[in-house]
């Protein structure tokens, strides 16, 4: 309903303020329609109904007080433009208003009606203009995003014909080359991998800065991880005659991370400190507790390289950075594998930091999150304050039909797990996080809110919808079972958190002795197979 | 017995090229389509065992090739092997889901590419000769 008027939602619980404003409305020569409230939850439901063109707020209302009400109505509604209406002393607040998004404020007792005319009308003009500039920028992000996924497959279509008729001719495969000819081919082809990590690197780093990256973080063990990006990058160090060095806490618990995007930061981090270190130096990663942060695991990349100056530092993690004294200027890049790596980390909760002197080499630090099975289990599995009746564990087994694996079994797995994931009530079931690499058998782990009796018809459920996927059939075997978890008892009035901390452990208990025994061959004493 | 034989579809004559000669050389016979459309009547004329689909194709992409190969009687378990420059963030799963085999992104490594279409091959294959 747009009649040209201005359709205003005054929240104001004071009567003689509300009549005030009306009464200036009225005296003013704008055409509005004011729609009156006296308490928070009532504007709040107003505006969900219908979104007004401007809120008129008052701050301190039956329900709400303070900076709290300008907060709650910014959220709920972020595009509409918010007017406040404060005390005569209230100055500090306002500022702060300002600053968190509320367009202008109006000092009660002192409103004019053109003042309250053009407060209004100034604010509902900032607050399009702040619209159309975040979808411009929408819009450029967009275009930049397919520009780059344009120019890339366009790249990708030559370079491939290039890759392909050099490794014809180095595999011999167009008559014998001699070892100059060789010599001179892996130089091309050293290129064109490059290139192709360049051209991997640009999208990359696009879809990050519009917040497209996915991560699928897993419980897993870190040593594995740093000996995997240790070894695959053993190559490159050796023929640069640099030392790769590994230094592990054994000690270090579980992480909650993406396996594939830990070990792509770790691969860039350790690629730039042989990049950066000369002939003869070293590169040390390494793993450890930091007793002041004990919910977080440090990992680092220190090298022997040439060091970073303080203003180069503050830049480093910056897109298209470029380091002005790469030692092999052959192998500079796009500047843009810290910034992913940043990204990266981040989007694990993580943080990414480098400490480093001139001609004293650098250390890449990063911390990524330790896996709490309590603190993931704790809304599921408590209810009012305290324990569920009855907790159950649900195995569900997945095993390719064939060894090696159809070629899209990992998708398969990861198809399930989202189907999985679709199968429980939010509220009161969990899919406990996967642990390890994806492997040949996947087995996912369901905490149930449920008793053993009433767990068969979840398990059917659970059964059908896992087969139904595309190719599952073709691909795998599923296998579902149950154990029963037994509670810890309530009565000598622990606190809830020991409670859920001691069910958890229960559940790591069973879990690690599910995972022990062979999948192939499991059904043991701790698990009861399916009835159906 | 005959070597198998397979299908490249992709509207780049140059890798057209390149894989023939990489897969001649590890003995399998191939035959070629430059185009979505050309891509079924090949497909159904040669009655290949295995076909190596590009996406960005002219008369019809790799998505209404795949979904065409699926319906048709003939021609519907002939395993399919995706190879573009596309992106596979946004086409990988839904080459899967459409009936592919694997997806590569190009330029893919020769050795991951060839041991894919060795153990996608149909098995009667799989006990002949080849040379890794």
């Amino acid at each position: 309903m747009n009649n040209g008027h201005t359709h205003v939602l005054l929240i104001e619980d004071n009567p003689c303020d509300a009549d005030l404003v009306r009464l200036r409305l009225v005296e003013g020569d704008s055409a509005v329609d004011l729609n009156c409230v006296t308490r928070l939850s009532d504007g709040l439901a107003s505006m969900a109904r219908e979104s007004p063109s401007l809120v008129l707020l008052d701050l301190n209302l039956p329900d709400s007080r303070g900076a709290d009400t300008f907060r709650k109505v910014l959220e709920k509604a972020p595009g509409v433009p918010v007017v406040i209406l404060t005390g005569q002393d209230d100055e500090v607040l306002a500022m702060k208003a300002l600053h968190q998004g509320v367009q202008d404020y109006l000092v009660k007792g002192d409103i004019t009606s053109s003042d309250l005319e053009r407060a209004m009308r100034y604010a509902i003009e900032r607050q399009a203009l702040i619209r159309s500039l975040e979808m411009s920028r929408q819009q450029q992000l967009e275009f930049k995003n397919q520009f780059l996924s344009h120019v890339s497959h366009e790249l990708r279509t030559p370079l491939t014909c290039i890759h392909q008729f050099v490794t014809i001719l180095m595999d011999g495969l167009a008559g014998d080359i001699n070892p100059e000819q060789r010599d001179h081919l892996e130089t091309v082809l050293n290129s064109v991998h490059q290139l192709r990590a360049m051209i991997r690197d640009l999208l990359e780093a696009t879809r990050a800065e519009s917040g497209k990256i996915r991560i699928e973080p897993r419980c897993i063990t870190i040593d594995d991880l740093i000996q995997q990006a240790v070894s695959m990058m053993a190559a490159a160090a050796k023929e640069k005659h640099v030392g790769l060095e590994v230094g592990l806490d054994t000690r270090i618990p579980f992480v909650y991370a993406d396996p594939d995007r830990v070990l792509q930061v770790l691969i860039n981090l350790i690629d730039n400190g042989i990049k950066f270190t000369p002939p003869e130096g070293s590169v040390m990663v390494k793993a450890c507790m930091v007793e002041a942060d004990p919910n977080m695991v440090y990992l680092s990349v220190a090298d022997t390289g040439c060091g970073i100056g303080p203003e180069a530092k503050a830049l480093i993690f910056e897109r298209l950075y470029q380091g002005p004294n790469a030692v092999d200027n052959n192998r500079a890049g796009l500047g843009l594998g810290l910034f992913i790596a940043k990204e990266l980390v981040e989007l694990h909760g993580g943080r990414i930091w480098v400490a480093s002197d001139i001609g004293n080499g650098s250390t890449f630090s990063f911390t990524l999150p330790l896996y709490s099975l309590a603190k993931f289990l704790f809304p599921v599995i408590t209810y009012e304050g305290r324990l569920r009746d009855a907790i159950v564990l649900i195995k569900v087994e997945l095993t390719p039909v064939s060894i090696p694996p159809r070629t899209n079994w990992k998708d398969v797995c990861q198809r399930s797990l989202d189907t999985l994931r679709r199968c429980v009530y939010l509220d009161k079931d969990l899919v406990l996080p996967v642990r390890g690499n994806t492997g040949t058998s996947e087995t996912f782990f369901v905490a149930a809110s449920t008793d053993l009796d009433r767990v068969e018809v979840m398990m059917k459920r659970i059964r059908g919808q896992l087969e139904a996927g595309a190719g599952f059939k073709a691909a795998g075997v599923l296998k579902v079972s149950a154990t029963d978890v037994p509670l810890p008892s309530t009565e000598d009035g622990k606190p809830l958190e020991e409670l859920v901390q001691a069910v958890a452990d229960r559940f790591t208990e069973t879990v690690v002795l599910a995972l022990a025994s062979n999948p192939a061959e499991s059904a043991d004493g701790h698990t009861r197979a399916v009835r159906n | 017995m005959d070597n198998p034989k397979i299908l490249i579809v992709d509207d780049d004559p140059n890798l057209r090229r390149a894989l023939k000669i990489r897969l001649r050389a590890n003995h399998y016979d191939t035959v070629q389509a430059s185009d979505g459309y050309s891509a079924i009547s090949v497909a159904q004329k040669e009655q290949p065992n295995l076909i190596i689909l590009d996406l960005g194709l002219p008369a019809g992409d790799g998505f209404v090739v795949l979904e065409r190969l699926r319906d048709s009687d003939t021609l519907s378990n002939i395993p399919v092997i995706v190879l573009t420059a596309r992106d596979p963030q946004s086409n990988e799963h839904r080459t899967l889901q459409a009936g592919a085999t694997a997806f590569f992104q190009k330029p893919a490594d020769n050795s991951e590419l060839l041991d894919v279409i060795r153990a996608t091959l149909p098995v009667t294959w799989s006990g002949t000769a080849l040379p890794s």
